[in-house]
């Protein structure tokens, strides 16, 4: 897993093994941000490891400045602007945990430990987006996360996952796998199983 | 690693380049439990469609050091949650249904074991079962080849099994005419066509010679097919090899049929075991089959004609002299009478039909096929010809053999006698006394063997059934007969369902002894594809037959 050329959206701001949130600015918000994206961070102390997560809430932070403007009767439209374009406003990317890169290969567990604050976090690579999900077994991890809205991640991130095959029929082919998984983890859970269904169907 | 090589991986394609979902190709599903008594299960992987999985067809399970053949006898759908059944999901949407199919909801079929095949590809009796998860595939050729042979000298194509339409049954024909073979079926099944096929197979091969008691004309020369043109005779495929006789000159001659003599049959010539036979279908009593008796011993050989000419001081004489009561006599009078309206029964004969036979058969080798002519619409004449003409090429079998004092060369040819409405002849009430009930039981001690046809195999003496080497049976639907026919085979409980639902024409089990397992053929077309294949053992075909079998004392009739 290389440093260079890093999509970067943030640097951590706390962690757990089970998850992590980073900060950034406004400025520098967009579609890398996006909920179901895929993300990775080095680990503790450990530049060979890497921590694989899914963005899966980005919060948007307010100050006394905003809180006054939202106040206000009416807002000048250059002094919104201005607000917009130029302030800082913070932002909280949430992050669970799906899995580790250990140098060598993926694993679909909690890492060892949690990465480091400040640490860089940036998007995966298509490649490693194809690597990681050749195997399914990630998916038990984001069901089974309580503190996030596992139906909608679940899709999301399979809809990411799937943009990376090129193909219409890979594509396909990637979600029909993927849903047999679901089907299998879901059996006691029906009407769940097909809320996701109907989020992934082409 | 490019994503693409990834995907390759992950995701194998097929020829045109679409991704193939299914990991190997013609595998069907993986065993997940089972017993050697009741069977596998198998669940299906999700590509694999329940509706082509028909009861009959072979399957392979791939075991860690051997495969074992099996038979399908169910199938039936399953769901991993049983609440699914409640509100099930729409799949009319083709990607939810390759979701749901083999997941949430999947198909097993069941399986029963009936082979194993070692390493060295030698078929064996199952005396255990694959381990869990191990691969089911469809049954390849060569699978099929391991189990019932390659067509050589004595394996012949009898059809393809089910669902596995490029692959053939080689049937053993050796094992096949050295016991007593059924061909069991309801009407129309296909009976006759397949006994044909069988036939022209033990003929091709040389396997036996073969005597036909051919009651409505299906064997010898040209037969109606009932859905269209009309179908070769074994004499059209092996002109050098059959002789056909017929006791009604007159209906060869108006079919344009061929036949080689007329047999003639003289009232001196029946037994009262002969008229014992015919007790069921000529409503005789016991007392009846008493008097018959009683006067043979009193007239001598000329008894059947003396009593229908019924003198009225022969049989004064006979009521005075024994205890035959005079109403007896006259019942029985009136049934022998009947003879009279047989046209093959002649007071007198100048040659011995018998005799000829047996030179036919033994020293030409010839098979013959005895056509019955309008006689075969009376079962009467059929069963006591059958009787009389068994009985006495059996006696002479007997003779041969035993002289030949175990020296093999000496010994006559197998024959293999064909009958049909054989529950006539093995009736539980007579097949303790017939011939045929005797060949049965005597096994192949004196190279004699039976093909019997029949369409109601309830009524064969359970004891002759139980010698029946090998059942070739087609659709039954009456449950006696199917149980009649099960009875005594390993693994009936499945091939029940099997033999139920079998198509109504051309398709078939063979089990027993020719075939080291149970199997569902769809029997060969008997067709010009047929005719080429086995005509081409026959260097004589289509030359004049005199030319070839000389007169030999026969008249040879050519029309
Ligand atoms: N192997 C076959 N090849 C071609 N046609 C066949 C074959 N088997 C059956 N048939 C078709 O099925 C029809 C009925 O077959 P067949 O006369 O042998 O039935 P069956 O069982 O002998 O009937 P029955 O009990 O009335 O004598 C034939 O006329 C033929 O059309
Ligand atoms: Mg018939």
């Amino acid at each position: 897993m290389s440093v260079h050329n890093l999509e970067i959206i943030g640097r951590v701001l706390r962690a757990s093994t089970r998850g992590f949130c980073c900060g950034t600015n406004s400025a520098n918000i967009n579609q890398r941000h996006d909920f179901g994206a895929f993300v990775k961070v080095p680990i503790t102390n450990d530049d060979h490891q890497w921590v694989i997560g899914l963005i899966y809430a980005v919060e948007i932070k307010d100050d006394l400045m905003i809180s006054e403007l939202v106040m206000a009767e009416s807002v000048d439209p250059n002094v919104l602007r201005d607000q917009r374009a130029n302030r800082m406003i913070p932002v909280e990317v949430s992050v669970l945990n799906i899995g580790y890169y250990d140098g060598d290969r993926f694993f679909h567990s909690l890492p060892p430990r949690p990465p480091m604050s400040l640490s860089e976090v940036s998007l995966c690579t298509s490649e490693e987006i194809a690597t990681f999900t050749q195997r399914s077994e990630y998916l038990r991890l984001i069901l089974q996360a309580s503190e996030v809205p596992s139906d909608d991640l679940v899709a999301m991130a399979l809809r990411f996952a799937s943009l990376c095959y090129p193909g219409q029929e890979d594509r396909r082919a990637f979600m029909i796998h993927n849903g047999r998984q679901l089907a299998r983890l879901l059996s006691n859970d029906l009407k769940r199983l097909s809320h996701i269904l109907t989020l992934i169907r082409p | 690693m490019t994503t693409r090589d990834i995907l390759d991986d992950f995701f194998p394609r097929d020829a045109s380049g679409r991704p193939i979902l299914t990991t190997e190709s013609g595998r069907l599903g993986v065993v997940v439990g089972g017993s050697l008594s009741k069977g596998l299960v198998v669940k299906l992987d999700s590509g694999q469609s329940v509706e082509e999985l028909a009861v009959g067809r072979y399957v392979v399970v791939h075991g860690e050091s051997r495969r074992f053949f099996c038979m399908i006898n169910d199938v039936s759908l399953n769901s991993a949650n049983p609440a699914i059944q409640n509100d099930p999901p729409d799949i009319s949407d083709p990607f939810m249904r390759e979701i749901y199919y083999g997941t949430a909801a999947y198909g097993t079929i069941h399986v029963a074991p009936m082979l194993m095949i070692s390493e060295d590809g030698k078929p064996k009796p199952v005396k255990t079962i694959p381990g869990h998860f191990m691969s089911v595939y469809n049954a390849t050729a060569e699978d099929v080849n391991d189990v019932f042979g390659a067509e050589d000298a004595t394996h012949f194509n009898v059809g393809a099994p089910l669902e596995l339409e490029h692959t053939q049954i080689n049937l053993d024909l050796k094992r096949l005419v050295e016991r007593s073979i059924g061909v069991f079926g309801k009407s129309g099944t296909g009976k006759s066509f397949l006994t044909r096929v069988l036939l022209a197979g033990v003929i091709a091969k040389g396997q036996a010679v073969t005597l036909i008691f051919d009651m409505h004309n299906d064997y010898g020369w040209e037969i109606t097919d009932e859905r269209g043109p009309k179908v070769k005779g074994l004499y059209q495929l092996f002109p050098s090899k059959v002789t056909i006789i017929t006791l009604d000159a007159e209906s060869s001659r108006r079919r344009n049929a061929r036949y080689d003599f007329e047999v003639k049959l003289g009232y001196h010539e029946i037994e009262p075991e002969d008229i014992a036979m015919l007790k069921g279908t000529m409503n005789l009593t016991d007392t009846m089959i008493d008097a018959a008796y009683t006067l043979r011993k009193r007239w001598g050989e000329k008894w059947v004609k003396r009593l229908i000419d019924g003198r009225s001081d022969d049989i004064d004489e006979i009521v005075e002299n024994s205890n035959i009561q005079g109403g007896t006599l006259t019942a029985l009078q009136r049934r022998l009478e009947r003879f009279e309206r047989w046209e093959f029964l002649v007071p007198e004969t100048v040659t011995d039909s018998v005799k000829t036979i047996i030179d036919l058969l033994v020293d030409k080798r010839q098979n013959v096929v005895l056509e019955f002519g309008r006689y075969g619409n009376s079962l009467e004449a059929y069963i006591l010809v059958a009787n009389y003409l068994t009985r006495r090429i059996h006696e002479a079998y007997v003779e041969k053999v035993e002289k030949a004092l175990g020296d093999a060369a000496m010994e006559p040819p197998q024959l293999l006698i064909t009958i049909e409405e054989a529950h006539k002849f093995l009736d539980p009430l007579i097949a303790r006394q017939t011939i045929f009930g005797i060949i049965a039981r005597e096994l192949r001690k004196y190279n004699v063997t039976l093909l019997i046809v029949d369409q109601r195999p309830s009524g064969i003496d359970e004891e002759v059934m139980s010698q029946i080497g090998t059942r070739v049976t087609a659709l039954l639907d009456n449950e006696r007969d199917i149980n009649a026919v099960l009875n005594g085979i390993s693994g009936a409980p499945g091939l029940r369902e099997v033999l139920a639902r079998l198509d109504t024409k051309q398709q078939a089990i063979i089990m027993g002894h020719a075939v080291p397992m149970p199997v569902v053929v769809k029997t060969r077309g008997y067709n010009e594809e047929f005719y080429k294949a086995v005509m081409q053992g026959d260097p004589l075909d289509g030359k004049p037959a005199q030319s070839v079998l000389g007169t030999g004392g026969r008249s040879r009739r050519v029309n």
